[in-house]
């Protein structure tokens, strides 16, 4: 069984159903993206430690500099949003600077609502030292719903 | 052990005791940067806060009867906090804190009325009220404990400062302490530096005076047995006409006066050499360097010896050159340098035998070469030709200082030139007097 059915049979029901909103400088000022449009872009791997967790995660995703040519995206900075109102802005350039993923895995399961999905912003922090700082912690927005590109 | 040995010992003391201190300022000052790096986990209180905001959210859509969906979010969201306090960092903290107990197991609870699996949202509410209180009585004692920990990282990073501060300024102290040895050991030596060109200064100068007292000793030898002949002569002549007194030829009395005058001329020739090296030891000699026409000074000189000396001045010839050679000199130091070498070349050449005086240029020099036909010199002779009071092997008989050559050399490296001698092709030798040509 290759490891794309593996996946398959693992994702959520509604793979159809938006799971992430993009507004602003993007196509049409609004674009919903499903898990089934996040198929389509490659997968990133990336281990890391987290400010939050102990010893390194496993983490699977798309890149999110993908996720924004997806939406058509043409902005210096991007506002995400999380599921409980928390509100960030991130430069556009990190993700041009960094592979930073919108993972929707972690050691290998999906990430849920009840823990930090559906969709968590890591960055590959072990990898570089200038992101071991709170003003890049700060940017690793988990359960995210919105980005508002600016 | 030698004062020098402990001298440098002390100083790579000091200097091992400044690159450990300035080195354990720097680790101080690195582990300093690393302690304030601030990170997300330190942000207990905001965490808190927000399960706490969490907890009530849900509280609030179950008192409101709102939709389903709302409550299955804002269970969701709660869920995820209580996790969030259950792991890692945030847990060690809550167990330092002394609440973790009392949050512990509240995921369990909550899960076994679960809105989305058709949970008692009626059991859910009471739960949820119970955890808000329990939230809230923790979380005084979490922030009490937040701070006194941030108190005591204050702390390190106050202490950890000092200890840098205090290892620079130390380090500094003993910086000082090395600067202020190594001042005072380069003045000494540059006093010994200065003592010994003051020394040397003082032996070259004593050296002059012995080689000054020396020359004028050899100088007073020399007059004394170089005026006696010449006197002798006009004392004899004198001698010879007294005694025919009023009965002398014209002849005679013009014999005796021609015998008379070359031995003056000899005199006074003899007072112009010791003037010339008394000034020019002094000194005193400063050359006058003008564009002249080298050819036209040689010929000038063997006219001037054809008043005094006609038979002589006979013997010599100019070869007058193709082109006009000019030499960069002045006029009467150069005209004394070539009367005394021509002089040279009459003196100890055969009588009647040629000397012939040529001119030319090469090398970006002029030259003037003398050249006789006389006995020459042998190499040991050559080597010592210019040395003072120097005269040839066997010319005893011949009149001379021993300082014409020594004083032509000197003249002629006064004005940038050289005198040289050398044997001649066929016998006799050659003396060449070199110039530098005038800027173009």
């Amino acid at each position: 069984m290759t490891l794309t059915a593996l996946l398959t049979l693992t994702l959520p029901a509604h793979a159809d159903q938006p799971i992430l909103t993009l507004t602003g400088k993007v196509s049409g000022g609004h674009v919903a993206i499903s898990r089934a449009q996040l198929e389509g872009l490659g997968w990133h791997e990336l281990v890391t430690s987290t400010s939050v967790t102990d010893g390194p995660q496993r983490f699977r995703g798309v890149l999110m500099r993908d996720l924004l040519a997806l939406a058509g995206a043409q902005g210096d900075s991007v506002r995400a949003t999380a599921l409980n109102d928390y509100v960030i802005d991130i430069p556009a350039s990190d993700f041009d600077r960094f592979d930073v993923l919108a993972a929707l895995y972690m050691n290998g399961e999906a990430l849920g609502p009840r823990d930090k999905g559906p969709v968590w912003i890591v960055y590959p922090r072990d990898d570089f030292a200038e992101l071991q700082d709170i003003r890049y912690d700060m940017r690793w927005v988990w359960q995210l719903v919105g980005l508002e590109v600016r | 052990m030698t004062p020098l040995r402990a001298r440098f010992l002390g100083m790579g003391g000091l200097v091992v005791v400044c690159l450990g201190l300035l080195g354990l300022a720097a680790w101080h000052l690195v582990a300093l940067e690393r302690q304030m790096r601030i990170s997300a986990t330190e942000n207990m209180i905001w965490i808190f806060g927000q399960t706490q905001a969490e907890a009530l959210h849900l509280a609030l859509a179950l008192s409101d009867g709102a939709d389903p969906a709302a409550v299955e979010t804002r269970f969701d969201l709660l869920l995820s906090r209580l996790g969030l306090l259950d792991q890692g960092p945030q847990r060690r903290f809550l167990q330092a804190a002394g609440v973790f107990d009392v949050l512990s197991g509240w995921s369990a609870t909550l899960l076994d009325n679960d809105p989305a699996a058709g949970g008692d949202l009626g059991a859910l509410a009471e739960d949820v009220t119970r955890l808000t209180a329990t939230l809230r009585g923790s979380a005084s004692l979490a922030m009490s404990h937040e701070w006194q920990e941030q108190a005591a990282h204050l702390d390190r990073l106050g202490h950890l400062h000092r200890l840098a501060l205090m290892a620079v300024l130390v380090a500094g102290l003993a910086g000082l302490g090395l600067a202020l040895i190594l001042i005072d050991r380069e003045r000494r030596l540059m006093r010994a530096r200065l003592d010994r060109i003051e020394a040397a200064r003082l032996a070259h100068a004593l050296e002059r005076e012995r080689e000054l007292s020396e020359n004028h000793r050899q100088f007073a030898d020399l007059i004394a047995h170089q005026l006696r002949t010449p006197l002798a002569v006009i004392d004899s002549a004198m001698h010879r006409l007294t005694r025919h007194g009023a009965t002398a030829s014209a002849a005679l009395i013009a014999e005796k006066a021609a015998v008379s005058r070359e031995a003056v001329a000899r005199l006074v020739s003899l007072s112009d050499t010791a003037l010339m090296m008394s000034r020019l030891e002094r000194d005193a000699i400063q050359p006058r360097l003008r564009a002249h026409d080298l050819h036209e000074l040689a010929q000038t000189c063997v006219e001037g010896l054809a008043r005094s000396r006609p038979a002589d001045a006979a013997r010599v010839t100019v070869i007058a050159p193709e082109t006009p050679v000019t030499a960069a000199c002045d006029l009467s130091l150069t005209s004394e340098i070539l009367s005394n070498l021509i002089g040279n070349g009459l003196a100890y050449a055969p009588p009647e035998s040629p000397v012939e005086v040529a001119v030319g240029a090469d090398h970006g020099q002029v030259w003037c070469r003398i050249s006789d036909r006389g006995p020459g010199m042998s190499a040991a002779d050559l080597a010592r030709a210019f040395d003072r009071f120097r005269r040839g092997a066997g010319q005893g008989s011949v009149p001379g200082s021993g300082l014409g050559l020594t004083l032509a050399r000197h003249l002629a490296r006064l004005q940038g030139g050289e005198v040289t001698l050398a044997p001649r092709a066929g016998g006799g030798l050659t003396a060449t007097l070199t110039l530098p040509k005038p800027a173009p």
